[in-house]
């Protein structure tokens, strides 16, 4: 994990932080030390650069093998889990007609199905075909898994794409201006309103978003891709998608606002910039030129730590809005048992939170060249 | 390096050389949240003459660097001050307390740990530049950089990158950019070892040679007392000063008992050590406490006042008769 | 300041308890009764919330709900810190390899979202109390082992534990007589912090219609049922539940970090002079 600041930076949002869960910003750290600092004699400049390349390179290399097993156990645990849960998976695939099948034809379907098998024979079985290309058939949509994953990860990637872009520039422009002019009116305005959002779930903003703007005022639509099962149109898709979109950008305006803030808040005061204004430099180039940098790199940091949040958020707004993509298929796939496509979404999303994270700390290190590579 | 003397030029006395700075009866008090108050200068007067080397010297917490901060303008906020500090430049005299631009221009800073005073994110050069920019000098980096004695590829390194003894020497090249009448030091040569310290105040002797009016505020009294950098000196305690004078004259002759143990205390003149510790400036008495740390001192122990004997000067009780000091 | 926050957020939560705790027991309507020809009714003197779908007031469901929540909220942060104390104590105190795992584990917990660790959980076991508060606090209970095993680490190096173990004290012993009572109250804090992070989750996954049955409902399934009777234009059915939920979500948020402003001692700030 790499270490930004020493000693700050704690907790990425301003109290009270009522969001879930608050990944451990990944703090302390001492610039990168001894072996990094250019001796009295002509420092070459080249070498302090290709070995921050390469310390990058080695925390990359590093994190992937942590990401491995972690995989491996998250994956392990679901199909153990999934053995030992109450559920009889033949109720999914019988159906209606699990009431009227034999005690005697069910033990065959079981055997056939190689439902009796260990967890871990199953497990084995899935790891296998995982590798070979073949993801299974999902119950739930009665189509391969791939087919699922291909047709819904598109308009996930719509969804959350959009509303990250538009959280982030929100955060970006109203937490910078909080953080500079920390104590005014709008910073305390904007803080306030930042900590009541992030205490509520996003079902709730998404519950309320319908209930104001679609059912009442009947401006928006409610739900899906377009009106009532018709072929999505461009101009369709992007009259459904207004109000998900900013619903999921509301939902993670708060934490990333914050987090900016602190960042900022914390710059302001340290010692750089006395040295700036000492110099004479005028106090837009103060803020744009020097604070704004030196706090992008821990914003970028609290951004990879707490990307699960934006995953929930994509979650919990597909699911209310009947968003056709994979994270509303997770609560499907969960609701029916579909351990197919339950499997291979939930270890897929595990994967690409992690590799996130990882993409975002290499992003911090490169940012700041004080960051330790230690992660 | 040149150990002044009487006879050199550039060391007149400061009444015949025009002021660079002037801080006029400064008094600076900080509050703090639990309702204490922090005296960090009391009454303080002070001309620095341009072309000389103004040391001010005291023990660490004494309230010296609140002073740089004070001429820079850049006091903590919720500070409260009384007093004028004046910056001569070729244009006339400007009050630091205005408003009106004068950082880097007309005073210039050398801080305490350089490479903290620059922005991590950014190499040496960019910022250089962008000084240069700002103000709208002429000069170069790379010039700047030969002049304090940095090869030029070193500003391309982060200031994390920087020595000790480079960050402070880019530090310097800094404040040289828009040739200011003023240069203020603070403690520059606080982390350096012995040889650096060495060039860092030449590089400053330098500076006040070509003209500029140099404050250096430290409490390497050793140092100063070895390389002979100083013209004048003033020595302060607990948020007062209690001497000045040209440099010479006070280190061989000190007419304050503080000064005397402060030379006292340096390993070349015996190494006898102050007694006690130096006071916290918090809450302070109105009067000068240094009778606290040496009870049987004549000097202090009751309302006291700075008195001006030609170009010298030292603190005693205002109601004692005027001793002999020569 | 801290205080004052401290005094408004606990007087709202201990409205909200109130009426959790005297409105079924005063008003005599039983919310577990239904009659479907008082569904949805908006609301009136009778049904001061109005009716749902199946005819039952609002009013006293709701209160239901607030008991349900907070008391499914109190006992998976009361698991996580049991978890985290056990894990942090274990980590800070033997310190080697056994803390290393537990950090990564930690780290590894942190990675993951946990809804969606939750969702797979209960999924599994839908419709136990039991699933629900695990799903919850074993992703929670991170925040607490880090607390307590910094705090451990910095009580290990006090004169006591070596006096303790001087005069004859096993290690395990030292551990759980005088380590653990001292983490007393960083893991009570941690409690009440714990409490929002709670309510939210079990909140979001009975939405989901992962959570208890209908006959004990928390704020959360109560939403879930609001869901559907929205579009037959039910707006109370939505409006006084959310809305008890945010306050009762946001007080508890509120009354933790002014306990733990209050509690912390303030950290003095350094002048250079």
């Amino acid at each position: 994990m790499t270490t930004v600041r020493d000693g700050r930076g704690k907790r990425p949002a301003a109290e009270p932080g009522t969001g879930p869960a608050d990944g451990p910003a990944r703090t302390s750290a001492r610039p990168d030390a001894a072996s990094r600092t250019a001796g009295d004699d002509a420092p070459s400049v080249r070498d302090l650069r290709r070995g921050r390349h390469r310390d990058v390179w080695g925390m990359v290399r590093r994190r992937l093998l942590f990401i491995v097993p972690v995989t491996g156990l998250v994956s392990a645990g679901l199909f153990a889990a999934a053995k030992y849960s109450p559920f009889d998976p033949l109720v999914g695939y019988l159906g209606t007609r699990y009431m009227t099948t034999t005690e005697a034809d069910k033990a065959i379907i079981s055997e056939q199905l190689g439902l009796d098998q260990p967890w871990y024979a199953t497990y084995w079985g899935w790891l296998q075909d995982l590798f070979g290309g073949d993801l299974g058939r999902s119950r739930s949509f009665s189509q391969p898994v791939a087919q699922v994953i291909a047709e819904r990860l598109p308009w996930t990637l719509l969804l959350a794409g959009a509303g990250l872009a538009l959280a982030v520039v929100v955060a970006l422009l109203l937490g910078i201006t909080a953080g500079v002019r920390s104590g005014g009116l709008v910073d305390r305005a904007v803080t306030a309103v930042c900590v009541v959002v992030q205490g509520l779930p996003p079902f709730v903003l998404s519950l309320a978003a319908i209930a104001v703007f679609a059912l009442t005022l009947g401006w928006l639509p409610a739900a899906g891709l377009s009106d009532g099962g018709s072929d999505p149109t461009a101009g369709g898709v992007l009259r459904h998608m207004l109000l998900p979109v900013v619903v999921l950008a509301i939902s993670q305006v708060p934490w990333l606002l914050l987090a900016v803030r602190e960042s900022v808040v914390t710059s302001k005061g340290e010692d750089f910039v006395a040295g700036a204004v000492s110099r004479g430099i005028p106090t837009g180039i103060v803020t744009r030129r020097h604070i704004v940098p030196t706090s992008l790199a821990p914003f970028v940091n609290i951004v990879g730590v707490r990307l699960p949040e934006l995953v929930v958020g994509a979650v919990l707004v597909e699911e209310v809005f009947s968003w056709p993509g994979v994270a509303g298929a997770i609560v499907t796939s969960a609701r029916d048992l579909d351990m197919a496509l339950l499997a291979f979404l939930t270890i897929g999303t595990t994967v690409v939170v992690m590799v996130g994270s990882l993409l975002a700390d290499v992003v911090v290190a490169l940012m700041d060249p004080r960051v330790s590579t230690d992660g | 390096m040149n150990p002044s003397n009487p006879s050199n030029p550039s060391n007149p006395s400061s009444s015949l050389h025009p002021a660079g700075l002037r801080v006029e009866n400064l008094t600076v008090r900080l509050p703090l949240a639990n309702g204490s108050v922090v005296h960090a200068a009391s009454e303080v007067s002070l001309a620095v003459p341009r072309g000389a080397v103004t040391a001010l010297v005291g023990e660490s917490g004494c309230g010296k660097s609140i002073l740089a901060s004070a001429v820079m303008d850049q006091l903590p906020a919720g500070a409260r001050r009384s007093g004028t500090i004046t910056v001569t430049t070729p244009q006339g005299p400007i009050d630091v307390f205005s408003g009106a631009p004068f950082r880097g221009r007309h005073a210039a800073l050398v801080p305490q740990s350089a490479a903290t005073h620059l922005t991590p994110v950014r190499t040496a050069r960019a910022q250089l530049d962008e000084t240069i920019t700002s103000l709208g000098s002429t000069r170069t980096s790379d010039e700047l950089a030969v002049r304090v004695g940095l090869v030029p590829a070193a500003l391309d390194c982060y200031p994390h990158e920087l020595s000790g003894g480079m960050a402070q020497r880019v530090a310097v090249a800094g404040a040289l950019v828009g040739d200011p009448s003023v240069i203020v030091a603070d403690e520059p040569t606080a982390s350096l070892d012995r040889a650096l310290t060495d060039r860092i105040l030449a590089l400053l002797r330098e500076c006040a040679d070509d003209g500029a009016a140099v404050l250096l505020i430290t409490h390497d009294l050793a140092s100063l007392v070895r390389t002979g950098v100083a013209d004048h000196v003033a020595v302060m305690y607990a948020s007062r000063l209690m001497e000045t004078g040209p440099a010479v004259e006070v280190f061989d002759d000190p007419w304050h008992d503080y000064t005397r143990d402060l030379l006292g205390a340096l390993p070349a003149r015996g190494m006898h050590p102050l007694p006690g510790l130096p006071p916290q400036l918090t809450d302070l008495p109105d009067d000068c406490v240094y009778h606290l740390r040496r009870p049987e001192t004549r000097q202090s122990g009751g309302p006291t006042v700075l008195v001006q004997v030609g170009e010298r000067s030292y603190r005693t009780l205002r109601d004692a008769p005027r001793e002999e000091v020569a | 300041m801290a205080r004052r926050h401290l005094v408004v957020a606990g007087s709202v939560l201990a409205v909200v308890v109130l009426y959790a705790v005297l409105v079924p027991l005063l008003a005599g309507v039983d919310d577990r009764v239904t009659d479907f020809a008082q569904a949805r009714q908006a609301p009136s003197a009778e049904h001061l919330f109005g009716t749902d779908s199946a005819g039952r007031d609002l009013f006293v469901r709701i209160a239901s709900g607030i008991r349900t929540s907070l008391l499914v909220a109190l006992l998976c942060a009361l698991l996580a810190t049991v978890i985290g104390v056990v894990v942090g104590v274990a980590a800070g105190f033997w310190g080697g390899w056994p803390d290393r795992l537990v950090m990564r584990t930690t780290d590894a917990v942190n990675a993951l979202p946990h809804l969606l660790l939750g969702i797979v959980i209960v999924a599994m076991f839908r419709g136990s109390l039991l699933a629900i508060v695990l799903s919850i606090a074993l992703t929670h209970w991170t925040q607490v082992a880090r607390i307590v095993r910094s705090e451990i680490l910095s009580l290990r190096q006090r004169p006591f534990v070596d006096a303790a173990v001087l005069a004859g004290a096993s290690r395990r012993q030292v551990a759980v007589r005088h380590l653990v009572p001292a983490t007393a109250p960083q893991a009570l804090i941690a409690v009440v912090l714990l409490l929002p992070h709670a309510v939210w989750h079990e909140s979001t996954l009975s939405f989901l219609g992962f959570g208890l049955p209908p006959h004990e409902p928390s704020l959360g399934t109560l939403l879930e049922e609001a869901r559907s009777s929205l579009l037959l234009g039910g707006w109370w059915t939505l409006v006084f539940p959310a809305a008890v939920l945010v306050v009762v979500t946001l007080a508890v948020a509120f009354a933790g970090q002014a306990l733990r402003k209050v509690v912390t001692p303030p950290q003095p700030s350094e002048l250079r002079l």
